[in-house]
């Protein structure tokens, strides 16, 4: 089960992340959740959800690598770090909107 | 015991009733599979001549042919009937029928769950057929958008039967997941580890985690608009604080996934069949697991790319619209695959290659054209026109129906054990491939022209006529190779001379065995050391039929196959299956019960047929395991293993497990639809929340942590790990939670006041389902564990009631705390 918990997370980790992001720039864009985050402009709350989801990720490729957390099958280890590394890119080319799209137009 | 004895005591042990009678109680994957393929070809003959109406109405403009209430059905009606009772059956049908065969083992996991998946499938497809027969025929489309599909735009019974109809065909389709995924990490050959599977096993996994986690979205909106419909509760009702973009977020949730779990297995069959049509090994076998997994999660971040035009925010579209070209990545990875091994091989034009070739030209089009939608400015111009029409349908048939008729053809010497002597299938191919490009290029035209999908009619004089014409006619020249392809798979399957047993020389297992098949599949398991075991060991049949694997000795005269480890394939237990029986169908006809008094409101019918469910389920578990202890048994090879029915993780663990990720996906689902009426809905805040008091609080609290011990008694080994404190602590737990939802409800509003109230409702009745179903598990437990079964007193039942225990001890503590927490809120 470990195994296929090595080739599932990493991907499933940018979902998580893609989906928490999207579901936060709905929050940002609310007036009804506006008390609970005031004092945070919008776009910052949404670029450190993006650097903690690119964080994540990398941290989840450097984990798959390593001797302790990575499979000791080779297939199964080059899979997965090949799943980790899509799924790092997959996190900046869909997030990168944050960055260059009007927030809440 | 030589191979002919072994045989016949093998086929005593494993045959279906003989006769009529076999058809319904049989639970074996080879007839199910076969009976799985043969009602979806059935759904999918009925689909495409609805498909023929649709162009004949449209042939020409200001047609007569049908009025526009019969037209609504009749697209709604295509739509439903090939997404819904064709393409995923159709897999599933593949699946049943290959999988154990592919795998090297003799049955699926649940042979019962196939059955009974199997005719929830049938009495729910055929509700479907009633409705179109009599007239009342769901007519809001396949993606039943409210408010058209709501009491205000369609009050009649016709959506009805869509959501209640297809939410009883889809327990056929989470039930097949289940198993599809407990069988593949757990029912393989001995030795085959994960790097060995046959490629088409990577992409049913990945297609079964898919259906288990793409289809509650659906499921969960079927349940809303029909509370909706039948009892006011109004969640897309937007005068109450309901949205009708919920629908649309519930819906393409599944609806885009649902593209690529229609997609992967016709990539997984292509892959199969391509290399041994070019003689050689497929080209980066890594790579293409790696490609079908990323698609299969990728798929689940496009939803949005369905509602560009709802008014999102840029951000938003923008996430989507890069997403949705991401995806073109992992595809490409597979067509360059694909390509690379017939580079590197030496192609045979075959049958099933022409339709693979077919698939190529037809699907890379439909991918295109998929890049272009993707683009949100090039969406807004073709949005709900007829370029949509021809681009799904580029994917679905390019994508779907010619890989599937490859492997139709691929694997009809299997089915039928004769060689496919006739060659008809040639002349339907390219009646087929003409017709089809013939009707969809034209239609893009059509589209961009700024033709409408579903208008009934048309007014001449607007550049329509000439396309719509010759879409029409070239739409029938597809339906005569369509028909050729039925006459060429019966007149082979009732006349052909006998086959050979691996006419293509591939090597995989399924060609290791006589065909037709026999029930048992294997005579005796093999050790699998190679991804292509019959071209590393050409004997492996010759040695199989000897006895020489696994359980090649059928002395103790029951149905018996191996689990395995799941990375490494090292044998573990073994199983021992049920015997042939007319309950799954019993049981699926009760739940039938349950659906039809939901759609025809005779609201008494439906707690009956519920608990004749339970009672089913109870017997169903009743006669699982033995209550005498059996130990290790020989299982050849000089081995001996325990019984699943006597470990902590026996395959029905496995089986909750998977179906709690579905469940969770419901419930995950659920609260985003309470989260995204809370941020998005008009006429928010409700005019009053829930208010918890400190009784309250108290006792969900005490009740979460009696639960959460029982759970961990019940789940783990310590020293009482074989005594009844662990799930009596569970008990008693869910027992104070059940009581705190009670409470809850009891100073609920009315629920029809406000899509608040209706959602709270929900959500308790959720928890409160869950905590009520965990209850009568361990009730069952106690029960079974007085009676002396093995499984409840030393095996891995306690282990599958702490399992549920948890799950609805969790989701009681969430659905409090959501509904409530907004009450104490200044």
């Amino acid at each position: 089960m470990r195994d296929i918990l090595r080739l599932s997370l990493p991907l499933t980790f940018w979902l998580a992340a893609f989906s928490a992001v999207y579901g936060l720039q709905g929050l940002v864009c609310s007036s009804r959740w506006t008390p609970l985050l005031e004092g945070w402009p919008g776009r910052t709350l949404l670029l450190v959800a993006v650097l903690a989801a690119l964080a994540g990720s990398a941290g989840l490729l450097m984990a798959l690598r390593s001797r302790r957390w990575g499979s000791g099958s080779a297939f199964v280890r080059n899979t997965s770090i090949a799943l980790a590394l899509a799924a790092l890119v997959a996190t900046a080319w869909t997030l990168m909107p944050v960055l260059v799209a009007s927030r809440c137009l | 015991m030589n191979a002919l004895q072994r045989h016949r005591a093998l086929t005593r042990i494993w045959a279906s009733d003989p006769g009529w009678r076999g058809w319904f109680t049989t639970v074996n994957h080879t007839d199910l599979g076969r009976m799985f393929l043969f009602t979806a070809g059935f759904f999918f003959i009925v689909g495409g001549i609805l498909a023929m109406l649709i162009r004949a109405q449209l042939a020409s403009p200001r047609s007569a042919f049908v009025g526009p209430e019969v037209y609504n059905q009749l697209f709604t009606m295509h739509g439903t009937l090939m997404m819904f009772l064709f393409a995923i059956p159709f897999f599933e049908g593949l699946a049943v029928y290959l999988l154990p065969k592919i795998l090297g083992t003799r049955d699926l996991a649940f042979p019962r769950l196939t059955a009974y998946g199997f005719w929830c499938y049938v009495f729910g497809g055929s509700m479907m057929i009633f409705a179109l027969l009599a007239g009342i025929a769901p007519d809001s489309g396949w993606f039943m958008y409210p408010p058209l599909s709501s009491t205000l735009g369609g009050p009649g019974i016709n959506s009805d039967f869509w959501l209640i109809g297809i939410t009883f065909v889809e327990i056929s389709a989470i039930s097949a997941a289940v198993e599809i995924t407990v069988t593949i990490l757990r029912y393989r050959a001995p030795g085959m580890r994960l790097s060995q599977m046959p490629i088409f096993a990577w992409y049913a996994l990945v297609t079964a985690v898919m259906i288990l986690t793409g289809f509650p979205p659906l499921i969960l909106g079927s349940i809303l608009l029909e509370l909706e419909r039948a009892f006011g509760m109004p969640f897309f009702q937007v005068a109450e604080g309901g949205d009708s973009l919920l629908w649309q977020h519930l819906f393409w949730l599944f609806g885009h996934p649902e593209v690529y779990i229609i997609f992967l297995p016709a990539a997984g069959a292509i892959s199969m069949i391509l290399p041994v049509m070019a003689r050689t090994t497929l080209l980066g076998y890594g790579w293409i697991v790696a490609a079908a997994v990323s698609l299969g999660v990728l798929s689940f971040g496009l939803w949005v790319h369905h509602m560009f035009t709802t008014g999102i925010p840029h951000m938003g579209l923008a996430f989507f619209s890069a997403a949705s070209t991401l995806v073109a990545v992992p595809t490409a990875v597979q067509i360059f695959a694909w390509i690379g091994t017939l580079w590197r091989g030496s192609p045979r034009m075959h049958l099933p290659m022409l339709w693979i070739l077919g698939f190529f030209a037809t699907f890379v089009i439909g991918g295109l054209t998929g890049v272009m939608v993707a683009v949100v400015p090039f969406d807004w111009q073709v949005h709900d026109t007829y370029f949509i029409v021809a681009h799904l349908h580029y994917v679905l048939i390019g994508g779907f129906v010619f890989p599937m008729l490859g492997a139709l053809y691929y694997w009809m010497p299997h089915f039928i054990g004769r060689k496919t002597y006739f060659k008809l299938g040639y002349t339907a191919f390219w009646l087929v491939f003409a017709g089809f490009h013939g009707t969809f290029l034209l239609l893009h035209w059509a589209g961009l022209l700024g033709m409408r999908r579903r208008i009934d009619t048309y007014d001449s004089g607007q550049g329509w006529e000439a396309i719509n014409l010759l879409a029409s006619v070239s739409s029938f020249v597809m339906a005569i190779g369509f028909a050729l392809v039925l006459i060429d798979v019966v007149v082979n399957a009732v006349v052909a001379v006998r086959g050979s047993r691996d006419p293509w020389g591939a090597g995989t297992l399924e060609w290791a065995m006589p065909t037709p098949a026999a029930a048992y599949n294997f005579a005796s398991l093999p050790v699998i050391s190679s991804r292509d075991p019959l071209y590393e060991t050409p004997d492996l049949p010759v040695r199989i039929a000897r006895g020489e694997g696994y359980l090649g000795d059928p002395a103790r005269g029951r149905r018996e196959t191996l689990t395995v480890d799941i990375s490494t394939g090292q044998p573990r237990h073994v199983v021992v299956f049920p015997g042939n029986t007319a309950f799954p169908m019993m049981m699926s006809a009760i739940t039938g019960l349950f659906f039809l008094g939901l759609l025809i409101k005779a609201y008494w019918l439906v707690p009956v047929a519920a608990a004749g469910v339970a009672a089913c389920a109870i017997r169903w578990v009743w006669s699982l395991g033995t209550r005498t202890p059996e130990g290790a048994l020989p299982v050849g090879r000089g081995e001996a293993l325990p019984t699943a029915a006597e470990v902590s993780d026996p395959p029905g663990w496995w089986g909750s497990l998977f179906l709690l990720l579905a469940d969770g996906t419901f419930f995950g689902s659920l609260l985003f639809g309470y989260a995204f009426l809370w941020t998005i809905a008009p006429n928010w805040p409700p005019p009053a929340y829930a208010e918890p008091d400190m009784a309250l609080a108290l006792l969900a609290a005490a009740g979460a942590v009696v639960a959460a011990g029982g759970v961990r008694l019940g789940g783990g080994a310590g020293p009482v790990a074989g005594s009844m404190a662990g799930p009596v602590a569970g008990l008693a737990g869910m027992a104070a939670l059940a009581a705190a939802c009670v409470l809850v409800l009891t100073r609920a509003p009315d629920p029809t006041a406000h899509a608040y109230d209706a959602t709270l409702w929900v959500l308790i009745g959720y928890a409160l389902f869950h905590l009520g179903l965990a209850m009568l598990m361990t009730l069952v437990l106690w029960a079974r564990r007085r009676a002396g079964f093995v499984p409840a007193t030393r095996g891995g039942e306690r282990r599958i009631v702490a399992l549920w225990t948890g799950y609805g001890a969790a989701v009681s503590v969430v659905a409090l705390l959501v509904t409530c927490l907004p009450g104490l809120a200044p």
